[in-house]
């Protein structure tokens, strides 16, 4: 085998951002899925910092993992375990921030719907209920995650500044490879983020009614196509050497083959369900009941469609860094940062556009 | 949809050729024969994918392999043979002392007659370039 080929990798440990992936996996579906509100914890709307020592119930028990297989010192432990201990807090406080807002929404809400019917009453009108009824009632998971991809977002932007800094200045590898380490979490952070959201209401995920418009128009299985990423990024990296723009080259292809492949089989999906819903129509029984409830089972396989994409995404992300340079990764980091950013510009603009006045 | 073939016609037809089309599965009558046949298949195939039926994610999996100009052989699992297939799955991924004691998820892919894994590891070696390496190494490719 001629390993002066570098498209070959004889080995691939598992990456820090794949067990960043695996860690608080549990934790986190049991956090999102169900408040556990013990009867010790007051709702402080004030915003008052939980005590740490309170967020030891939602502690994470994180599976032993691999990465850590080469010796490693009980400092180094230590360190992990805290900043573990801080991101399930943070978590904690973010879950809990989502439930009271939701509750102060409620609360508004039944304070105006109380105010109509008053009214209503008093000018002696038929009232209909449904319409009280209000559309903001949110799956908890997936408030969690608005209000998180929102601070992702400006992290995002946070991260491309500084990271187009780093870049301009011409600052050392070393410092460097920590600013691509850390861009890529970032990104590693958004898939964790999804997974929970997708375990909540994969249809959510799937809408892309969470990103800007713009963005949506080149959605593909909830999120960005990989192999767009590598189109647009790859004329910025010029010059590059032989051997990479071919590894580059042949990424893109391989992406474009495993992006067809989850197409078809999301079409494939799509068949299915219809077929399971469509069975035994116009039989005259009205008993479509099981087949409803087949048919659910069966869109359960949307969100590990999604998990596949982002998988994806991360392992073409993942691969750049292993065939380029650490410069030439920061570039590549630094162009998809500012072609998002662009797309959410253009978004805007377009939402902002004066409405055509008619007649 | 395909016919279940018998079991000893389908044996026979598999043990000629690794890469022939997929088959359904014989569904064979539980007992010594079921683990037989699970074992022989993972290890008189190149590759080959254990599956429920009417999966999409083994769909997917198929058509990346078919990128490559590969035909797995496909075992379809169903809910009559699947808490077999899953025991017998589970011994010979023991054996392998991969140090994996979870049980297998479908679908589970076998290359060269070892747990290759499920459709992200497949996913990954795609990108990564070492899939075709393993495919090669395990006769499923002739280029």
């Amino acid at each position: 085998m001629n390993s002066a080929s570098t498209r070959f990798v004889p080995t691939r440990r598992m990456g820090l951002y794949d067990q960043m992936l695996q860690m608080d996996m549990w934790g986190d579906f049991k956090g999102n899925n169900c408040f556990d509100i013990s009867p010790s914890m007051t709702l402080d709307v004030s915003g008052k910092q939980d005590n740490e020592s309170e967020n030891t119930s939602h502690k994470t028990i994180e599976p032993s993992y691999k990465y850590d297989e080469e010796s490693s010192k009980p400092a180094d432990k230590v360190r992990r375990r805290l900043a573990q201990n801080r991101e399930a807090a943070r978590k904690s406080r973010l879950r809990k921030k989502a439930y009271v807002q939701q509750l102060e929404n409620s609360k508004l809400r039944l304070i105006q719907i109380e105010q109509e019917i008053e009214r209503s009453r008093q000018q002696g009108v038929c009232l209909d209920t449904n319409l009280l009824r209000s559309s903001e009632t949110k799956n908890p998971g997936i408030a969690t995650f608005e209000i998180e991809y929102g601070q992702w977002v400006e992290e995002q932007n946070r991260q491309i500044s500084e990271l187009k800094n780093a870049v301009n200045c011409g600052i050392g590898e070393v410092e460097l490879r920590r600013f691509v380490d850390s861009g890529m979490r970032h990104y590693f952070n958004l898939f964790k983020m999804k997974q929970s959201a997708a375990k909540a209401d994969a249809f959510y995920i799937m809408s892309g009614t969470w990103k800007t418009c713009a963005e949506r128009l080149f959605f593909w299985i909830g999120g960005f196509r990989p192999s767009e990423f590598l189109k647009v990024v790859a004329p910025n990296l010029e010059p590059l050497e032989e051997q990479q723009r071919v590894d580059v080259c042949n990424l893109t292809q391989s992406c474009q083959q495993a992006e067809d492949s989850l197409s078809q089989g999301m079409l494939k999906l799509h068949q299915i369900v219809s077929e399971t819903i469509a069975d035994g129509l116009l039989d005259g029984e009205g008993n479509y009941l099981s087949h409803i409830g087949d048919a659910r089972e069966k869109l359960e396989a949307l969100m590990r469609f999604v998990g596949q994409a982002d998988h994806l995404r991360g392992e073409t992300l993942q691969q750049i860094c292993r065939i380029l340079t650490t410069r030439k990764t920061a570039l590549a980091l630094l162009a998809l940062g500012e072609y998002l950013q662009r797309l959410r510009a253009l978004s805007s603009l377009w939402s902002s556009r004066p409405s055509t006045s008619t007649g | 949809m395909q016919q279940a073939l018998p079991y000893k016609d389908w044996f026979a037809a598999s043990a000629s050729s690794s890469a022939g089309g997929t088959r359904g599965s014989s569904n064979p009558p539980p007992g010594v024969n079921e683990y037989a046949s699970v074992s022989m298949m993972v290890s008189e195939n190149a590759v080959i994918v254990f599956a429920r039926k009417d999966c999409c994610m083994c769909h997917v999996v198929k058509l990346l392999l078919h990128g490559h100009g590969v035909n797995p052989t496909v075992f379809d699992v169903d809910e009559a043979n699947e808490d077999d297939v899953v025991n017998e799955l589970s011994r010979i991924i023991g054996v392998d002392g991969s140090g994996n004691a979870t049980r297998p998820q479908f679908p589970a892919v076998f290359v060269g007659g070892e747990i290759f894994g499920g459709l992200e590891e497949v996913m990954g070696a795609h990108i990564s370039g070492e899939l075709v390496p393993r495919l090669r190494e395990a006769g499923a490719l002739w280029l």
